[in-house]
């Protein structure tokens, strides 16, 4: 009977794994596993990005995990671009940025990163011409404001 | 038909003793509790609804996010119970609650925004470890069961032996290899599907190792590698042609030893690769390699590689002791 019941867990993990691939679907934990799956032709991409303004209105990336964390640098800007996307796009970013200013501040506070103390969180959308040597990037081509939000 | 099922039961349920599925254990929940220790999942209770996107489990089951207190309990206990998984302590229940608290910890983070794949594997480990018998050896259970039986005529052995006939300290092994093999496989699939030779002949590699250097990853490159890779385009198409290879090809490690010895130690090196040169973070993923190793030849050998290189070390030492010697004599005239 035992063996019977595993057999099945088998066929039906199995079967549900195929299905995924087969149907180019995702359900975690089955997936196709699309993860760089597309070709990469253009020498230029855009990405979101969470800029912190200090006291003297100096702006400064988070791009580092620690200052969004637990979101990361894939998760937050993928969050962020659905959300735009989606239909009221601009009142629901708007009702995010506050949570990911808060956290920055909890973070800080917790000693979880050293970044300085902020007023503001801007959000942009930031072009790159990708460099053979990644030199540039602190150094977008271009940036487009977003949102800002203010405590 | 007889001989399919034949063959389907060998290949899960060939009898083995408890040593290695026991050692994979101790190994796969030890290594996961070090890993997850610093990790703390309670912040994603606090994110306001907007950033709500359920993933289909969690929408068909309506499993919601709990307040960031309640994720803080049950980290708590589903880290206490991966060492208790690790240790074999109350191993059966201990596993149960690994896999069940797991999924949903692990699998909240993927409800905001966008679905990694790290620890899907990590998941289906968990669940076939939850269904066997993984803590009859170098389990504390099994010590305090073998303390028990000294003297007295128990079940404990006779239901052990059982177990080695019946494939019970196989399948869960089997079911990791066959995990593995179907997402290594599916990841070389949807590349081919979606992108064709393109993946491997353009510059596709080249670019994408680049970008990852803008900081677009959940964990940075390890190292400023993928730089010189992308700088030579016939390394990066062969790193692109051997990535895909090594995964579309990666299911022949369930039939053939000779597949295993070469890919298996391969797909490894693709994720290491990964982390150094691109960033994302297979840590998890990597875990499970411990089911590739026969632990009960490695442990059953060790004994005898030590005394071997403890010979060859005391053998060297004579030599060079003689050497010595000689040498003293040669120069003393």
């Amino acid at each position: 009977m035992r063996r019977i019941c595993l057999n099945v867990v088998f066929l039906f993990v199995i079967a549900a794994s195929a299905f995924d691939i087969a149907a180019d679907q995702e359900h975690w934990p089955f997936s196709q596993y699309p993860m760089f799956s597309g070709v990469w032709t253009s020498p230029t991409f855009m990405w979101l990005r969470l800029f912190g303004v200090t006291a003297d209105g100096r702006e400064f990336a988070l791009d580092a995990n620690r200052y969004v964390a637990p979101f990361d640098q894939s998760r937050l800007p993928k969050a962020l671009r659905r959300l735009i996307d989606g239909p009221d796009g601009v009142a629901r970013i708007r009702a995010a940025l506050p949570d990911l200013l808060a956290r920055y501040e909890e973070l800080r506070r917790a000693d979880e990163h050293d970044g300085p103390p902020i007023v503001a969180l801007r959000l942009y959308e930031l072009e790159w011409t990708i460099d053979r040597h990644a030199a540039n990037v602190d150094r977008p081509d271009r940036r487009r404001f977003i949102a800002e939000v203010r405590p | 038909m007889n001989a399919i099922a034949a063959r389907w039961n060998a290949f899960w349920f060939a009898p083995a003793p408890p040593l290695t599925l026991g050692v994979c254990r101790v190994l796969f929940f030890g290594s996961l509790l070090l890993w997850q220790l610093p990790h703390d999942f309670s912040p994603w209770g606090a994110y306001s609804r907007v950033f709500w996107m359920p993933i289909w489990l969690f929408e068909t089951t309506g499993i919601q996010p709990l307040p960031p207190t309640a994720i803080a309990w049950l980290q708590t206990i589903w880290k206490a119970a991966l060492l208790l998984s690790a240790v074999g302590l109350f191993t059966r229940p201990a596993m149960i609650a690994a896999f069940g608290i797991g999924t949903y910890l692990m699998g909240l983070p993927h409800n905001f925004g966008q679905t990694q794949h790290f620890d899907t594997l990590v998941v289906f480990a968990s669940g076939a470890l939850a269904l066997s018998h993984a803590g009859d050896a170098w389990s504390i259970d099994e010590w305090i069961a073998a303390r028990r039986e000294r003297g007295t005529q128990t079940e404990q052995r006779p239901r052990r032996a059982q177990r080695v006939i019946a494939g019970e300290y196989t399948w869960p092994i089997k079911f990791v290899w066959v995990m593995m093999a179907l997402i290594f496989c599916a990841a070389g699939i949807s590349k081919l599907r979606r992108s064709g030779f393109d993946w491997i002949a353009s510059d596709n590699l080249a670019l994408l190792l680049l970008r990852q250097q803008y900081h677009l990853s959940d964990g940075e490159p390890l190292t400023t590698w993928g730089i010189w890779v992308a700088n030579h385009p016939l390394a990066a198409r062969a790193m692109a042609a051997m990535s895909i290879s090594v995964e579309a090809l990666f299911p022949l490690t369930l039939f053939s030893r000779h597949a295993r010895m070469l890919l298996v130690p391969a797909g490894l090196g693709f994720l290491v690769g990964i982390r150094l040169l691109m960033g994302p973070t297979f840590e998890q993923f990597m875990l499970c390699y411990v089911f590739w190793v026969p632990w009960d030849r490695v442990l059953y050998n060790a004994p005898l590689y030590a005394a071997h290189a403890a010979r060859g070390v005391g053998d060297r030492r004579r030599e060079l002791s003689a050497a010595g010697t000689g040498a003293g004599a040669a120069t003393g005239h």
